[in-house]
């Protein structure tokens, strides 16, 4: 935690506790003076755009930049192999507006966002109520717990490809011992996309369970013992204290996984593919139209309806930073 | 109420162990033994091994063959590793020296307009790779950047500079002024200062960050895919590009390939595990 008085933007100059015209005839600050006297570096100046200066200008060039490129692009009919390309108006967009292939992707993604992020929601809440008290080897569960998260999607996705098998895959192995059915995960139509949601959910619950024990642990203990003394009962302790107290934090989780999911490609296309009906998001939808149609001008029009979206999210979720903030749960 | 504790507790540390373990065992496996339909999970001597027996020949057959070149492939695992590691370190020590200087801009001096030009910082991290790939793409081309290491390096420095200067802010703004302030009234000046006395002070938060980028780098897929499809192909477009093998897949290689690939990523996530909540939120959530 870091001490409060650092979290306002004051003047570097100024000493604490003095008035300061007396804090600007210290000895110390006589010799601050000669130190900026003599690098010319005071309230930063040169200093501090030399010191944000390249990142910035790099994140213009390779995200702005590219940006205002695929607006343009969208425009015109350009292809990816062959030169020359000519404007052809707002022709793209009435056809991402009309297309049935770019609503179901809508439509399929949107559903895929909402049922990973409440399922693994879910889930990694009550692992970490779980684990919310101490017990011996809590640290070592705890941290296989979180490994799926840190892994490569595209690696484990290919991976999971070999547990899904419907005919040798150990899932349906381990299904069939159990006498339960053994769909074909990730040849039948109807399981592809079950098949993609379950790997989403094996790789990001322990996100939302690392989040919500976070959440868990910062409930003063002070507030459980008085609802001991009130004799509250088991449920009124989750619903009124456990629930709206971590509310806000499994908030942000929610926020941030589901800016996450909505660009679910990898998964996508390491189970299924970039083209497959039942499974097209739009990630692998804009990837297949641009690098396996070669419709740059087309696919371009599909990113910047996307990016709506994906601008809306982050704005949602800055704002959402600072009120987290201003109730000093975030930094 | 203990013993659904417990339960709940098993049940996910199954879940999340089992598929990694099921991951080592397919590695050393022949690949007859992988499309079993009887599962087979004990190593045991051949004898024992017969195709309705769960027991299986032990072969270090995929570990040795990833030195080798596969049928309808041009490089080897170990190869397309390299190329990870390379565009991996690389891109992580760009990352982290830019966003640490950056940070320590944001975090020390009065930028004008600093928080919209964090908050568009962040949203770099939101956009799809697939959003941006086609300019990116076209620029590559005409810099013939498509396919080499030093394209991937530039990007992934690029996509993880958001991750590196939003988690060393939270490290900076937690050194105390005094440090520096002190150090400038000794009579150095602010970029002594900086490097003298505040990078000291911030190389946990430098290592944390480092080890971030280095995963999210590594495991990229998106950019490496559509960018280096032909040079400098990284492990996770390698094993995609394997879907679709005509030979049925190699399962006891792909196995034995991203158990080599997520090893470090698993050491690293144990070292790191006090840091996990921050460096998976950007930083923003107290601890």
């Amino acid at each position: 935690m870091r001490p409060p008085a650092s979290r306002e933007r004051r003047p570097l100059l100024r000493a604490e506790g003095r008035s300061t015209v007396r804090a600007l005839f210290t000895p110390q600050l006589l010799g601050y003076h000669f130190a900026t006297m003599r690098t010319g570096h005071d309230r930063g100046g040169a200093l501090k755009w030399s010191l944000v200066g390249p990142t910035l200008l790099l994140l213009v060039a390779f995200n702005v930049f590219p940006l205002l490129w695929n607006v343009v692009l969208s425009f015109t009919n350009a292809e990816l192999v062959g030169e020359g390309s000519r404007f052809i108006g707002g022709a793209h967009y009435a056809r991402v507006f009309s297309d049935p292939q770019f609503a179901i992707a809508l439509r399929r993604t949107a559903a895929f966002v909402a049922l990973a992020v409440s399922i693994e929601l879910a889930i990694g809440f009550a692992l970490a109520l779980a684990l919310r008290r101490d017990f011996p080897g809590k640290p070592a569960i705890l941290t296989t717990l979180l490994v799926p998260m840190m892994l490569s999607p595209a690696v484990m996705g290919l991976y999971w490809s070999l547990v899904l098998n419907g005919n040798y895959g150990i899932l349906n192995q381990i299904l069939g011992a159990v006498g339960l059915p053994q769909p074909q995960w990730v040849t039948d139509r109807d399981w592809k996309l079950v098949s993609i949601l379950l790997v989403d959910v094996w790789m990001w619950t322990p996100f939302m369970m690392l989040i919500a024990l976070a959440g868990l642990s910062a409930i003063p203990a002070s507030i459980y013992e008085a609802a001991e003394i009130d004799r509250a009962s088991r449920w009124t302790v989750f619903t009124r204290i456990t629930l709206p107290m971590c509310a806000p934090l499994l908030g942000l989780a929610v926020l941030l996984r589901a800016t996450d999911a909505l660009k679910q490609f990898d998964l996508v296309m390491a189970i299924t593919g970039p083209n497959d009906g039942a499974t097209q998001t739009l990630s692998t939808l804009l990837y297949q139209v641009v690098f396996r149609d070669g419709k740059v001008g087309l696919g371009s029009a599909y990113a910047c309806t996307v990016l709506v979206v994906v601008v809306a999210l982050a704005t949602v979720f800055t704002r959402y930073v600072d009120r987290l903030r201003e109730r000093g749960l975030a930094r | 109420m203990k013993a659904l504790r417990a339960f709940v507790i098993a049940l996910g540390f199954l879940a999340a162990a089992l598929p990694l373990l099921w991951m080592g065992i397919t590695s050393i496996k022949h690949r007859d033994a992988t499309i079993s339909q009887h599962p087979k999970w004990i190593p045991a001597p051949a004898a024992l091994d017969s195709s309705s027996s769960p027991f299986f020949t032990v072969t270090t057959e995929a570990l040795g063959g990833l030195s080798k070149v596969h049928a309808g492939a041009q490089h080897t695992f170990l190869e397309h590793l390299r190329n990870s590691a390379i565009i991996g370190v690389l891109s992580t020590i760009a990352s982290v020296l830019l966003g640490t200087c950056c940070a320590y801009g944001f975090s020390r001096f009065a930028i004008r307009g600093s928080k919209d030009w964090l908050f568009f910082i962040l949203s770099t991290r939101f956009m799809p790779p697939l959003a941006v790939v086609v300019p990116v793409l076209l620029m590559y081309r005409r810099f013939d950047l498509q396919g080499t290491h030093a394209g991937l390096v530039l990007l992934y420095t690029v996509f993880n500079l958001s991750l590196a200067v939003w988690l060393m802010k939270g490290f900076l703004d937690e050194i105390p002024r005094a440090y520096e302030e002190a150090a400038l009234v000794d009579g150095w000046s602010r970029a002594q200062a900086f490097v003298r006395v505040v990078l000291p002070e911030a190389r946990t938060g430098m290592a944390v960050t480092a080890v971030f980028c280095l995963i999210s780098a590594w495991n990229e897929y998106g950019f490496a895919m559509t960018l280096n499809s032909s040079g400098a192909v990284t492990v996770p477009a390698y094993f995609a590009g394997l879907q679709g093998n005509i030979e049925g897949m190699p399962w006891p290689q792909v196995a034995a390939g991203a158990l080599v690939f997520v090893a470090p990523i698993v050491v690293f996530t144990v070292r790191m595990r006090g840091h996990l909540l921050r460096g998976m939120t950007f930083g923003t959530i107290k601890q």
